[in-house]
Formats: C-alpha cells, structure tokens, sequence
C-alpha cells in the first residue's frame, strides 16, 4: 500500500469535522431556515399561496448566501492554516507529495462541505414537506442537486484560495473576498461596463453578452439553475436596481427568452449554468496547485 | 556510505530590493550510521537547510542529496526513509496523541506498536488519549519525536529537538536518539546549544552566517573551544603564586577579590585550582564559563583552525 491523497482526506475529514466554527455555522444556516419558512409569504415581493416549490425557491433563496459561506468557512483555512501553524511541515515530512496535499484537503473537505448541506438541506425539506406539503421529485432533485454544486464549487474556490495563499489574510482576501465582490460587485459592474460600451444602461432588451457576463457569475448560474429546476424565479440577493426595466417587469425577472433578439445562445440555456459552476469549481484548484507546487514553505 | 550529501547548497531571499543570504554554498557530507551534530546561533541558516533537505524551500543554487536521490526531484518517495522532527511544528489539536502516531504509522505504512513508540518518548496511554490541544509543548515535542522514529527510517533530521523539553525529556531524547544510532540509523541533529550536540553527536558541523565555518570531530572541537574558556576565583588576600605561568593559561587578572583566569585547554582549569591551593590561598568561591556559542565561532572564524573562515566573510551573509 502506498499512502495518496486518499490518506491525507480521511485524516482532513477526520480532524475538520471536528471544528466548532463549522457546525456553528450549519446551526445558524438551519435556524435561519427553521425562522423563515414557516413565515415563507413574506419572502416573496407579491401576496401569494406558497406551493412547495415555492417554499423551496425561497430556500434556495437564502442558500446563494449559505451554501458559499459554509463551503467558504469549512475550507478556506484548509492548506494555507496548517502552512501558518507548521503542521504542514508535518504532514509533508510523510511520504506525500504537494498534489496529494491538494488533492487531498479538496476531497476531505468536499466530504464536509457535503456532510454540512446534506444536514442542512435535510432539516429545509423536512419543513418544507411539513409546512407546505410534498413537493414535485424532480423539482426536488434538481433543487437539492443545484445546490450541492453551489457547494462544491465554492469549496473549490476555497482550497484553490488556500493553496495559493501564503497568509491567513491573502487567503481571506482570495475566498471570502472573491465571494463579496460576487455578491455586491458583478452585476454592477456589469451594467457599468455595458453603459460604458452602449452608452446606455441595459435595458429590457440587450446585447447576448452582457446577459453572458452576468451568468458567469457563479450565484448568478445557480440561481438560473435552480430557478430552472423549480420553474419558479429565485430571487436575487440583494437586489441591485441597475438594469433599466420597464415598471410592469419589476416583480419577477422577465424571461431571458424574451430580452434576446433571436434565438438563446447555447452559453445562455440553463445546462451551461453546469459548465460555469464547474470551471469555478475546478479552474481555482488548479491554479492554486500551481502556486503552492512552486512554493517555498518555510 | 553517504546518506546525506550537499553541493554548494545557497538560498538567497529578497527583502525588500536587497537579498538576503540565508544558506551560501553549504558543502556537506554526513556518512551512514553517524550522529551529525549542526551547531548555529539562530538565525544562521539552520532551518533553510533542513527545509531545503525535506522540499519545504527549493535551494536557489546547488542541490542535496539523501540516500543518493534528490531531495527535491525525489522528495516524496524518499520520505519514507527519513524520520523529521521539524522546528516549529504544530499537530492537529483536536485529534489525540495516539491518532497521531496510528496516521504516522499508517503513512509511513510501517508496523510500530503504538503502544511500543509512546513508551520510548515517555507519554502514558492516558496522555496518548487526550486531545493534542491540551498537550504541553514538551509533550507536543515527546509526540512529534514519537512520530519521527516510526517506520524505522534510515535517516532521523531533528530540527532543536530539545525546544520545548524539560531536562528529564531532554534525557530521553538524547536516549532514544543513541538507540536509533546504535541500530545503524544515521541522525542528523540541529541546535544552538553546544552542550547538547557535544553529548549525542560523533561529528559537528558549525554554521555562521550561512556558512559552514567547521566540521570537525567532537574532541577536536572541544579543544578548539578550550580557548577563551574562563575561571573566576573569589580569593582572599595575596596570591604568592605564579598562575600566569601555567602552560595553558592565557591570562589573569586581579580585582579586588576577584581572579579571572582565561585559560586555552579547559582541563587546566584544575591545575590552577591546585596551585592556588597548595600555595595556601584561601579560596571562596569557584565560577567557571564556559565558552559561549560565540567564543566558538569566533575561534572558528578568526581562522585560527584549518577550515576557519575569515571572519568578514562569513559575517557577510547574516541573517538578522
């Protein structure tokens, strides 16, 4: 038997889920669910019936902040806090390479990441189907399985972050900053870099690329997924009024269908929301990886 | 044989728009079976060349090798083979000191009894139940000790083992440290204490300044070290002996009660002991110092030894 990544996940596993910061975190994501959904109406703009799709609209809702934030802090500190502490000097005096360490903290983590959501989506279904009844399966699985990409992705931003990071502060800075800018950033700066272009702020129709830069956007991809799979609009959070919209479209987000002339580009349809939060999953790994291999660990 | 071999070893750092010199040219050979002592003050550039030794920092020139392979194109398989103790080494606080050292033992895919390795380093199984985290740093460093022999490895790189040890630790490690010796393992010791490697290690190698100023054999360096060594006598009254005529006696010097004798070979300490003595002085006290770190680079870098540096060069390269 030779030792792999394998060995340095189950040892990653093993020691972060016993991590109070983490379950503290589960704890409030749940809580703030168990607050919310039983008062689900007031998560929606309009006076509605909640449906169950509904309800679990509004947990994917509140998921595109949780779900990063969980990921983020179950694995931003993963390479870049044992590099601070020393025990990565360690870790690395057994018969593993820098890959392995990689590898290995991606995939013990992920089985956090995974274990935290799995916990947390568990305890949301279980109110939903209490509270508003069985929702539709295929509906369900798409919600669910949206929002464990969402997970994994930032998970892979996190350990990319962390192994490019040779401090607690670049690592915060790389991830959670990352996440920020994603949050409060993107979509202004995308409507300013169309008005910059255009000379005009996008408006109910606009140009195929502007409607691209927003769903590369990794929040932006899930909530087009997830919101394909309910077939109920997940709102934005928060909600920037940067976009020129007709008044009467203000409610819900208007179709994308109909703010395109002609046809939707494949880059635009809701399987590519996949691609986007796959390559922000894996392309920040591997960039990360290539810092940390050149490295100098001292 | 050659387990440990180095060739014009360098690290150079920038800081800021100057670079620093952390290793320069670092020319090393540690054989098979020996107990190699690495003797620096801190900041000499110790840790760069044990992290060079173990791929933690890539050298910026030159290149080592450990049991004939690179230590950078090679790293992970010859882990297997070399036991570390790292300086400045952290373990994961929530798991126990018996998951420690079942990780060690599963990765260095070795058969130890855990029960077996706690046993040599001194930790009870009910200490090896406990979480890290409440652990002291001297049983941090009786842990990571633990971990380092596991496997058998042919190589042990102990970076200051002693740190964190109170004496009785620091006896058991000087122990299990002969055991590993005694069955053929070649050990590579870093300090900056000289009465710690004099006692376990067969040969030293002194680094200052990035520079390996002396290898030398344990004796030799002791005798080298002999100069500067001092004696402090409170005495009573007149001495009506000459003490400065003593072969092997510097110099002395008298005030008040006090006689500084500097002496080149300590063993003639005793002999003006006895002189002193025997001409009836009365004597109140006996200090002796031993030679600082300090007097030893010193004697090794004025360039009175063969292997000595001029001391200007090899102060160039220091690391604050």
């Amino acid at each position: 038997m030779t030792v792999s990544w394998v060995d340095i996940a189950r040892k990653d596993f093993e020691d972060a889920a016993r991590s109070r910061m983490l379950w503290g975190f589960i704890a409030v994501f749940v809580a703030f669910l168990a607050m919310s959904l039983p008062v689900a109406e007031q998560l929606f703009p309009d006076a509605v019936a909640v449906t169950p799709t509904k309800a679990l609209s509004g947990v994917a809702m509140l998921a595109q902040l949780f779900v990063p934030g969980i990921a983020l802090v179950a694995a931003y500190m993963a390479i870049v806090g044992e590099r601070r502490s020393g025990s990565l000097r360690m870790l690395l005096s057994y018969p593993f390479s820098r890959r392995d360490v990689v590898a290995g903290k991606l995939g013990g983590r992920l089985l956090v990441t995974v274990t935290a959501l799995t916990i947390g989506y568990a305890v949301a279904s279980v109110l939903v189907v209490v509270l508003y009844g069985l929702p539709d399966p295929a509906a369900f699985a798409g919600f669910v399985g949206a929002g464990v990409l969402l997970g994994v992705t930032f998970t892979g931003i996190a350990i990319g972050g962390s192994a490019a990071a040779s401090s607690r502060g670049r690592a915060m800075t790389l991830t959670i900053g990352s996440f920020v800018g994603m949050v409060f950033f993107w979509k202004p700066v995308a409507a300013g870099l169309y008005h910059a272009i255009t000379g005009s702020l996008p408006g109910l129709h606009a140009d195929r690329w502007y409607f691209l830069l927003k769903r590369l956007n990794p929040l932006e991809a899930f909530r087009a997924l997830t919101s394909a799979a309910l077939g109920q609009e997940v709102s934005a959070v928060p909600r920037f009024p940067v976009e020129d919209l007709p008044a009467y479209a203000s409610p819900g987000q208007p179709d994308l269908a109909t703010r395109l002339v002609g046809e939707v580009p494949f880059y635009l349809q809701d399987w590519f929301s996949v691609v986007v939060l796959v390559a922000w999953g894996v392309c920040p790994v591997l960039l990360g990886y290539w810092r940390f291999e050149r490295a100098d660990l001292g | 044989m050659t387990v440990l071999e180095t060739r014009n070893l360098t690290k150079r750092y920038a800081a800021g728009d100057q670079q620093v010199i952390a290793v320069d040219g670092l020319d090393l050979q540690v054989e098979a079976g020996e107990v190699f002592g690495f003797l620096g003050p801190n900041g000499a550039g110790k840790s760069t060349t044990i992290d060079m030794l173990l791929d933690y920092v890539r050298p910026t020139e030159g290149s080592a090798t450990i049991l004939g392979r690179d230590t950078h194109a090679e790293s992970g398989a010859l882990r297997r083979h070399v036991g570390v103790l790292p300086e400045g080494l952290d373990l994961y606080g929530r798991l126990s000191g018996r998951r420690h050292l079942e990780f060690a033992i599963d990765w260095m895919d070795a058969g130890d009894d855990p029960d077996a390795v706690l046993d040599r380093v001194g930790l009870t199984p009910a200490d090896a139940a406990r979480p890290v985290a409440d652990y002291s740093k001297g049983m941090q460093q009786r842990l990571a000790l633990g971990m380092a022999v596991v496997g058998d490895p042919e190589l042990l790189l102990l970076d200051e083992p002693s740190s964190g040890l109170d004496p009785h630790g620091i006896q058991q490690m000087r122990t299990l440290v002969r055991e590993e010796a005694a069955q053929g393992t070649t050990v590579f010791f870093s300090s900056h204490v000289l009465g710690e490697v004099e006692t376990v290690c067969d040969r030293i190698g002194i680094l200052y300044g990035g520079r390996l100023v002396a290898v030398d054999e344990v004796e030799r360096l002791r005798e080298t070290v002999g100069a500067g060594s001092e004696l402090r006598l409170r005495v009573r009254g007149e001495v009506p002996v000459d003490v400065a005529g003593l072969e092997g006696v510097e110099s002395v010097s008298r005030s008040g009660d006090l006689l500084q004798v500097t002496t080149t070979d300590p063993r003639q300490k005793a002999a003006v002991v006895t002189r002193l003595t025997t001409a009836g002085v009365e004597i109140l006290d006996v200090d002796s110092e031993e030679a600082s770190l300090e007097d030893v680079f010193t004697a090794y870098t004025t360039g009175e030894t063969p292997g000595g540096e001029d001391e200007s060069a090899a102060a160039s390269g220091v690391v604050p």
